[in-house]
């Protein structure tokens, strides 16, 4: 049992993941920069809680405060161009936080070993969880409120106004702004919001791993991060999910029996799922029915 | 001291001309298609592979090895074309670029499962002791790799301005809808463009393959990000800004890694490139040509 928890933990940090590169992209902004605040998240978060010895709630908050804090600071400057220039710059910025950690060396010593992250060894003995008696269960539900609350959180957004801003911005940014929305303002918030939440599942990420390496923050996690919400599609936040089931759960654990061709495959599969539905798995029309069956009264809108 | 630096620019520019052999190719698809081919780099690792198992089995002429790595990255390069970007031309550009990173998992791992050691030897070019210029040094593989930037980048240039094709490509570029009016095959041009940048690939790949004498599976992921880092430099579709960019690239890597140590290198280009996006000078803003 404890295999499908632990898969249930990677999906659900995956998920968070998704959801921050989702936010973004509903305002027509591609960043491959989600896994360089995820990264950030991850290192500050085990160093809190290793280090300074928080506990481990303060320490995702502060993570999360540290990964939006980075991400509005990078958005600045980085979202004043768009398109393929935003994606290489974004790029580039992922990239120079990898390398950042691959160079970062703060170790102190605790109790005659020495803790903290080691440049290329990475940040091993993350042990939060195993110290204070969680079960591989309990950890599952831990990250899972967490992936419920934001997608509340977003679900909600994304009915407000400002959900209608971000994607009135993402539809057509020249008649969003002649209708008076600062183009700035949104894309920075919704960048902002996306490295809170890429700062979160990091936190989550650094404890359940309990070894991070700068190697697992690079280009392959940024386009993951932008494979979820592409695969589940842009409609609702519930795609996301979808995708990181479908890519966590069944190409990378489900064709695990077929060993060194699973690769192989598994590009396969992603080609053909972006080639029979490039909106993604849950399109309109798959969400009309879907609210058409559940959805009661409420299924009109 | 000034001896170092200038060993140091020499040493940059040998390195800057591999990187601007990439850049070369990379602008044809990203900078006249728009788009990001995210495999450009493993497709070419795929042909320098190609190649590599060939030389191993049959210790071929270093030419025909040429041939078998253009050949490969063709190959690899139609792959990548059809499955990802032919069927994603309009709009969605985002699908496009995850598909093709599907795909260079794919790539990386056929290479691995047949020819699965870590490093292999590839043969050299020829056998040239570095020219020596007064104390210093050059090697004279950078030098035929600078020449062979340059030629294709004229040829490029002959063929975007002085052919039907390059006619044809330019209103593809500008007006995709109107072009197709006008009766130009627009698919079948976004084709040939692309077969045409992963053939330069292939022989980029074949002149920095032969100049390092080793194969490693690494080189698809390095070829992308220095390609991709020396063309943004160089200003976007811009093809003497490419080559420009591959020896700042290149120099300024050198220089770095003398001043700041070995790790330092990349992390100093990426910041670069960051700093050069944002701010936007004018140079870049070029759209081609």
């Amino acid at each position: 049992m404890d295999f499908y928890f632990g898969l249930a933990q990677i999906i659900g940090v995956h998920t968070l993941l998704g959801l921050s590169a989702y936010i973004v992209l509903l305002t027509g902004q591609v960043s491959m920069a989600q896994a360089g605040f995820f990264a950030v998240g991850a290192y500050a978060a085990g160093m809190l809680t290793v280090l300074a010895g928080w506990a481990i709630l303060p320490a995702l908050a502060a993570s999360s405060l540290l990964g939006a804090a980075v991400a509005c600071a990078v958005g600045f400057p980085a979202l004043r161009v768009k398109g393929l220039m935003l994606v290489i710059a974004t790029l580039a910025f992922g990239e120079a936080v990898r390398l950042f950690f691959f160079n970062f060396d703060y170790q102190v010593a605790r109790g005659g070993v020495k803790l903290g992250p080691l440049g290329g060894e990475g940040f091993r003995q993350i042990r939060y969880f195993p110290e204070n008696g969680w079960t591989t269960m309990q950890v599952m539900l831990f990250i899972w409120i967490f992936v419920v609350l934001v997608m509340a959180i977003l679900w909600w957004l994304d009915r407000s106004r400002y959900g209608a801003v971000l994607r009135a911005v993402g539809e057509d940014e020249l008649a969003a702004q002649s209708v008076g929305i600062n183009l700035t303002a949104v894309k920075v918030s919704a960048m902002t919001i996306g490295g809170a939440i890429a700062g979160l599942g990091g936190g989550i990420y650094a404890h359940y791993t309990t070894h991070i390496e700068h190697a697992s923050f690079g280009i392959l996690l940024a386009t993951f991060a932008l494979a979820y919400p592409i695969l589940g599609g842009l409609g609702s936040v519930f795609g996301t999910v979808v995708a990181a089931i479908f890519v966590q759960g069944f190409l990378v654990e489900g064709l695990r029996f077929l060993g060194d061709w699973r690769n192989l495959l598994f590009g396969a599969l992603i080609v053909l799922a972006m080639n029979l539905r490039p909106k993604g798995f849950l399109d309109a029309p798959t969400l009309r029915w879907i609210r058409r069956v559940f959805g009661g009264k409420r299924g009109a809108a | 001291m000034i001896l170092d630096l200038i060993q140091n620019s020499f040493d940059g520019l040998a390195m800057g001309a591999s990187y601007a052999l990439l850049a070369v190719g990379f602008t044809l698809v990203f900078g006249v298609l728009r788009r990001v081919n995210l495999s450009y780099g493993p497709a070419i690792m795929f042909g320098c592979y190609a190649a590599t198992w060939v030389s191993f089995s049959f210790h071929s002429n270093i030419f025909l090895l040429l041939g078998i790595a253009v050949l490969g990255s063709v190959l690899a390069g139609t792959y990548v074309e059809r499955l990802c970007f032919a069927p994603h031309h309009k709009g969605s550009a985002i699908a496009a670029m995850v598909a093709s990173f599907a795909l260079w998992m794919q790539f990386e791992e056929v290479v691995t499962l047949v020819m699965p050691k870590h490093l292999y030897d590839f043969p050299p070019m020829f056998d040239a002791e570095p020219l020596a210029i007064g104390p210093l040094s050059l090697r004279a593989e950078a030098l035929v790799m600078l020449a062979c930037a340059l030629a294709i980048c004229f040829a490029l240039h002959r063929m975007l301005y002085r052919s039907r094709f390059g006619l044809a490509l330019r209103a593809v570029t500008d007006a995709p809808v109107a072009a197709q009016l006008a009766g130009i095959n627009v698919p079948r041009v976004l084709l040939l463009v692309f077969l045409l940048a992963s053939a330069i690939g292939g022989l980029a790949g074949w002149l920095i393959v032969s100049t390092h004498t080793q194969v490693t599976p690494m080189l698809g992921m390095w070829s992308t990000l220095k390609g991709l880092l020396a063309m943004m430099i160089g200003g976007l579709g811009s093809l003497p800004g490419a080559v420009i960019g591959g020896l700042a690239l290149g120099v300024l890597e050198a220089h770095s890694q003398w001043f700041l140590g070995p790790q330092a290198r990349d992390l100093i280009a990426y910041l670069l490139l960051f700093v050069l996006l944002a701010w936007r000078p004018r140079w870049m803003t070029t759209s081609h040509g």
